[in-house]
């Protein structure tokens, strides 16, 4: 009887995950409760959450395979019927002799050496950018006179596209090579820039208020607060810097190189090589999507609480 | 933990003008008080009434036009780590674990990152916050972000506590637990405390005395004593002595939220208040 007018009792003994404790309460109460125990209500919550969870991602896994599959399927046709619609596939080389192409090149070490030069060139010019950029950035968004001091010069010289400064590029600086560095920094620079400023900008006020009263000094801020707080942004800039500066070292390799991917690509067209113009796209295609992957994998380990923030469902 | 000389505030004449010449506000006029060592103090007052703004001078995030405030007989020049501040909007450091949190006015002294880990795990376990040092704050609800904040303004052991609307952002139940948390741990700790709020029970449960400010420019209207004893305990809230104090301030803070609002008759809409006040920034002050 008592049991029976309160059988969010029972339930409660039934829910323990002690065995002995459940035997021991239970006893004291009437089998009507135990009628009532909640099993067979909570069991299939798990299996429909389940469903859910395979759900969605065997459907995102599905468009993920429709989206590669589609582009391949048209490359694929494309070239084996020698498609010719306004796009003409008729010299486009086909995957098995872009394959067979990929064992060619890797006989000799040039291909190898071309990517070699080419990853060098990335990462001294994204890697001045950083240093260069995050510090200037920080300051920028700190300091008001360190802004009207260093912003206009910026301002004036980020709308000229790195790619239109190969010309003058070649004649600033001693050898072919830093001036091909300094295109790929030029790329990178202005997007690391301008979202560490706006990462700075955006720090919530109250976090600088706090550190100030919980004692920190300038310099402390600088790196305890300010960089910190600054840092989601600043690794934003690092992903559309290192996009942009694949685009300005492969025009700049191009134009003006000797040795890279995008220079193996240029001359493989002036040979005619249907097919290195191929591969050499697909390599640009691999080593910027390694490039931004380790960027999103910095980003991850460098700011493990982003996983906890509002609205990061990744 | 504090010894009882240590944690005097005294402010004088202070009045604060926002803006100049043309369009120059007077947010708080000419007000006076003292807290003693150890003593609990509660501003409360109408909406833009200044008590923000009293508490951000004490802090030192915003200069007084005329008068000055002293802590211990020191003035206040700028904000420091003797004067510990809990804000009403969560705080914490996002990048940093709980335990990190607490230890940053500790690591900002240069203490040795062992024993800022004692003081820290010592402190999270008064707040009841141990399970959760190595979590980020952004898996805390808003009332354990509110305790490790507290928390974190206590690590250094600073002469006063500044609280300004610190359980405004909290919903009611969870606002009365961090309540009673909090007059428990000043319980123990005796520090000064400068409590800005607009709620009239919590001031009355939390404080030794309360300071009604008057609507814009803020000055102080009326200083009240509340006799309760201590410790205080929920069942207060329900007693004669409570309620005639609830009935009183409620009385004293109407006739400003009428001076201060005109025809509109409700005491609301004060929280937003805290965030709009101090216009010049932390790099201003310094």
């Amino acid at each position: 009887m008592h049991a029976a007018t309160h059988p969010q009792q029972g339930s409660a003994a039934t829910a323990l995950p002690e065995p002995t404790n459940v035997i021991a309460l239970s006893g004291q109460q009437s089998g009507v409760a135990r009628v009532t125990a909640p099993l067979p209500i909570v069991k299939p919550v798990p299996i429909t959450n389940l469903a859910r969870w395979m759900s969605n991602h065997a459907l995102s896994a599905l468009l993920w395979c429709v989206s590669l599959g589609a582009l391949f399927a048209l490359w694929y046709f494309g070239t084996k019927y020698r498609l010719d619609f306004f796009i003409r596939f008729t010299n486009i080389p086909t995957p098995a002799e872009v394959l067979d192409k990929v064992f060619e090149v890797n006989k000799s070490s040039k291909y190898i050496v071309n990517i070699g030069i080419s990853v060098r060139r990335i990462l001294s010019g994204f890697g001045i950018a950083i240093l260069v950029a995050v510090p200037m950035g920080l300051l920028i968004g700190r300091y008001r006179s360190a802004r009207d001091l260093l912003l206009p010069a910026c301002e004036v010289l980020r709308p000229i596209p790195a790619i239109a400064w190969v010309p003058m590029a070649i004649m600033l600086w001693p050898t072919n090579e830093i001036s091909i560095v300094f295109i790929t920094f030029l790329g990178s620079f202005f997007p690391i820039l301008l979202n560490t400023i706006h990462g700075v900008n955006a720090i919530d006020p109250v976090l600088l208020r706090a550190g100030r009263c919980l004692g920190a000094s300038e310099a402390r801020m600088f790196w305890h607060v300010i960089l910190p707080g600054a840092l989601p942004h600043i690794f934003t800039g690092f992903a559309v810097g290192m996009g942009v500066a694949w685009v300005s070292l492969i025009a700049a390799e191009m134009i003006s190189g000797q040795f890279g991917v995008g220079y193996f690509t240029w001359e493989a067209y002036s040979l005619i090589s249907y097919s290195e113009i191929a591969l050499g796209m697909i390599t640009i295609g691999v080593l910027g999507l390694a490039c931004s992957g380790l960027i999103r994998l910095m980003g991850k380990l460098a700011i493990p609480w982003m996983a906890f923030s509002a609205g990061s469902n990744r | 933990m504090s010894d009882a000389s240590k944690g005097h505030i005294d402010i004088r004449n202070m009045r604060v003008v926002f803006g100049s010449n043309g369009n120059a506000v007077e947010a708080v006029s000419n007000v006076s008080f003292t807290v003693q060592p150890g003593e609990f103090v509660s501003l409360i007052g109408p909406s833009g009434c200044g008590k923000s703004t009293l508490l951000n001078i004490v802090a030192g995030f915003v200069e007084p036009t005329n008068g000055f405030v002293k802590v211990d007989g020191a003035p206040v020049k700028g904000p420091s780590a003797n004067r510990g501040v809990v804000f009403q909007q969560y705080s914490l450091f996002p990048w940093l674990t709980v335990r990190k949190n607490v230890e940053f006015g500790l690591r900002m002294q240069g203490m040795s990152s062992g024993q800022r880990e004692t003081s820290a795990r010592t402190l999270l376990g008064l707040a009841g916050l141990l399970g959760f040092e190595n979590h980020f704050p952004d898996q805390l609800s808003g009332g354990m972000k509110q305790r490790v904040g507290i928390v974190r303004a206590l690590a250094t052991s600073p002469q006063v506590l500044l609280m300004d609307e610190p359980f405004g952002a909290l919903d009611s139940q969870t606002r009365v637990v961090m309540q009673e948390i909090l007059t428990n741990m000043w319980q123990q700790f005796r520090i000064s405390v400068l409590f800005i709020t607009h709620d009239i029970e919590e001031s009355i449960f939390l404080s030794d005395r309360i300071l009604v400010m008057t609507a814009r420019p803020g000055r102080i209207k009326a200083e009240v004593p509340v006799p309760l004893p201590r410790p205080r305990t929920p069942e207060m809230t329900a007693t004669p002595a409570f309620i005639a104090l609830v009935q009183r301030l409620k009385a004293l803070i109407r006739e400003e939220s009428l001076a201060a609002m005109g025809s509109e008759l409700k005491d609301g809409g004060l929280s937003g208040f805290g965030m709009s006040v101090g216009p010049s920034g932390v790099a201003e002050v310094m």
